[in-house]
């Protein structure tokens, strides 16, 4: 059979090859299809662009570099395994699953899944529609080309059904090849200088070895999975330190949450018009992707008709919406006129400073500031609210505990004399020990709101004064 | 109650459950899944799970037992474990003596509490696959989990016969033979 030789130039990877072989033709396939294609516009981190203007690289992009990051993983995989150990079947099922992986996102993905939760809409989560793009459709048809149960076994890689083994390590863990790809390609997008990583001497010092795990108390066995020679080990702490960065700076900017969550209310009121047969009030036509999703949610077709473009394209329309709520949401976001952000915690912080608080008594009074706005708001509602609150919480990394992922969600060091097991990176670094998980405490509210001002600023003193009578 | 129970917030609802438990239980694992089973039975507290590493897993209940700890609710304790990792106790004011009740809820909560935690994630996850509409939830548990239902899958069906014969408003999905 003759294959063709397929390259891509990459940014971050310059020359990304698809060699002359079945596999890597099922795969060039793959990114032929209507549903590998629409990732071209979705963009990998949606609104981030509106504080980082470099940053509108695609899905479609970072996809392809996992799948490249994913081969460069499972050469050491075969390293290590060797011959009859390594297991092309279950290889080729990983890279596959690092190509795919992605592509069920939505228009804005992380805001549109959230309209998705609250409105409880199926094909907003990007889990479930990618399992049905694997299985189903294009994709699939382009992955069965590589045998009747392959697309299934990609399926169950991307969705972490299968059992759990070092091949789906490259897919999923700590170092897995899409954590790999976004923390280089989004700090080299959004221009940032945090977050930079040593890839190539982690990438060198990875290597196979076993550890144990177990579920509560009980042991259960051991597992292979990645783990780091000692000299990666400062290599490391930068990685877990560049990862805390970048959700600091990028993932989690205020600027960004702030957008998401206009972006959020505007499409939760459009949807709730849509479905209460207000159509005419959203500014948009009945035959519109987004009223088409609306009225159908549970239709994969009409999730893959939505992408950034059509959405943000739709904003132009919505600002002439009769809906009060649409119009001016769509306008704010249109002109990039986002609500002022107050940031609770370091109002607390400020505010307590000199207070002897532990950790659990300043989070508790983070809580108690919380419920009063809660309460305010329930109490005073409006079309666009007057309080948005934002309460992110990301961990950089845990101690393996059965709530983590398992243990090849862990970064694990081999003993510098080389024998013993491999132990958790936390139990010798004191960096990696000392790292909290990173937490927000922001609410969002319209410049000139007077009454939202007062709240805020009425329920810190309220707190204030527990610790400070 | 009804009303009482579904204004609760969701810490006091994961403090209920180590309440009911007889105020201790060992284990995160073992709590996801406590709640888990009484969520499918019609006497949960509303939580809502999707399937992880450890079979099924809500995020509303991790959150939320963070913040029964944070609000002074529950004492969370870490100890090491055997195999190297770490492993929680939650601790929670009890219900009673430590007598055993004819409450169902009770009933399942003392049962889990006593189970191997193992044999429990096994039960759970059998039990969520055939919520999925798999119709060989044991045999597709093996498959996913191979290292672990090698050693405890026949205890995980001991377990699941003993939640099964407590007689519950919705009942187990009847998966064994």
């Amino acid at each position: 059979m003759n294959f063709s030789f397929q390259r891509i130039r990459d940014p971050l990877h310059n020359v990304i090859e698809f060699p002359r072989d079945e596999f890597h033709d099922a795969m060039w396939k793959v990114i032929q299809t209507r549903e590998f294609q629409r990732l071209r516009r979705v963009k990998q981190l949606g609104f981030s662009e509106l504080v980082y203007p470099g940053a509108t690289h695609t899905r479609f992009a970072h996809s392809i570099g996992v799948f490249h990051t994913a081969r460069k993983l499972m050469e050491v995989v075969k390293r290590y395994l060797g011959d009859p150990g390594y297991q092309e079947t279950k290889a080729r099922s990983s890279l596959a699953a690092a190509l795919v992986h992605d592509l069920g996102h939505g228009p804005y993905s992380h805001a549109f899944e959230d309209v998705g939760r609250r409105l409880n809409l199926t094909m907003a989560d990007h889990e479930k529609v990618t399992d049905h793009l694997v299985r189903e459709g294009e994709v699939g048809s382009a992955l069965s080309g590589l045998g009747s149960g392959f697309a299934a076994d990609v399926a169950d890689v991307v969705k972490k059904a299968g059992h759990a083994s070092i091949y789906g390590a490259v897919v999923s863990s700590q170092f897995d090849a899409d954590r790999l790809d976004y923390v280089q390609r989004d700090r080299l997008m959004t221009g940032t200088h945090h977050g930079a990583i040593d890839f190539s001497w982690l990438l060198s010092n990875l290597e196979v070895g076993e550890v144990s795990y177990g579920v509560d108390g009980v042991a259960v066995g051991k597992i292979e999975t990645f783990v780091l020679g000692p000299k990666a080990l400062h290599a490391a702490e930068a990685y877990l330190l560049g990862l805390f960065q970048l959700y600091a700076t990028v993932y989690l900017h205020k600027t960004t949450r702030g957008a998401e969550k206009l972006f959020s209310e505007m499409l939760v009121r459009t949807i709730e018009l849509a479905r209460s047969n207000s159509v005419t009030k959203t500014g948009l036509p009945k035959s519109h992707p987004i009223i088409q999703f609306a009225k159908h949610p549970e239709k994969l077709e009409n999730a893959l008709d939505l992408d950034d473009l059509v959405v943000g394209g739709a904003i132009s329309l919505m600002v002439h919406a009769k809906d009060p709520v649409i119009a001016a949401l769509s306008k704010n976001l249109r002109d990039r006129r986002l609500f002022k952000c107050f940031d609770v915690r370091e109002c607390l912080y400020q505010r307590l400073s000199g207070v002897e608080l532990a950790e659990k008594e300043f989070e508790a009074a983070c809580l108690s500031v919380e419920r009063r706005l809660l309460d305010w708001s329930k109490e005073n509602p409006q079309g666009v609210p007057h309080l948005l609150i934002d309460k992110p919480e990301r961990p950089i990394y845990k101690t393996m505990t059965e709530e983590s992922k398992g243990p090849l969600d862990q970064i694990m060091m081999k003993p510098t004399h080389g024998t013993g097991e491999p132990f958790d990176v936390a139990l010798v670094s004191q960096v990696v020990k000392a790292i909290r998980p990173f937490r927000a405490f922001r609410v969002y509210h319209e410049k000139g709101d007077e009454k939202a001002k007062r709240v805020l600023s009425e329920s810190i003193d309220e707190e204030v004064l527990k610790w400070k009578p | 109650m009804e009303t009482l129970r579904s204004s609760r917030s969701d810490a006091e609802k994961a403090v209920a459950i180590i309440h009911d438990a007889g105020g201790e239980i060992v284990g995160k694992t073992r709590l996801q899944k406590a709640a888990y089973i009484l969520e499918i039975v019609g006497l949960g507290e509303g939580f809502a799970f999707e399937y992880r590493h450890y079979g099924p897993f809500s995020e509303e209940l991790a959150r939320a037992v963070v913040v029964a700890e944070v609000q002074g609710y529950i004492a969370q304790e870490e100890r090491p474990a055997t195999w190297g990792g770490t492993y929680s106790i939650f601790r929670a004011p009890a219900n009673d003596s430590g007598a055993v009740s004819a409450v169902p809820r009770e009933r399942l909560l003392q049962t889990v509490v006593k189970a191997n935690p193992v044999a429990l994630e096994l039960a759970a996850t059998a039990a969520y696959l055939a919520r999925e509409g798999y119709s060989n939830p044991w045999a597709e548990t093996y498959r996913r989990k191979p290292d672990k239902a090698a050693h405890f899958l026949e205890a995980a069906k001991e377990l699941y016969r003993q939640l099964s014969s407590i007689k519950t408003p919705i009942a187990l999905p009847c998966i064994l033979d």
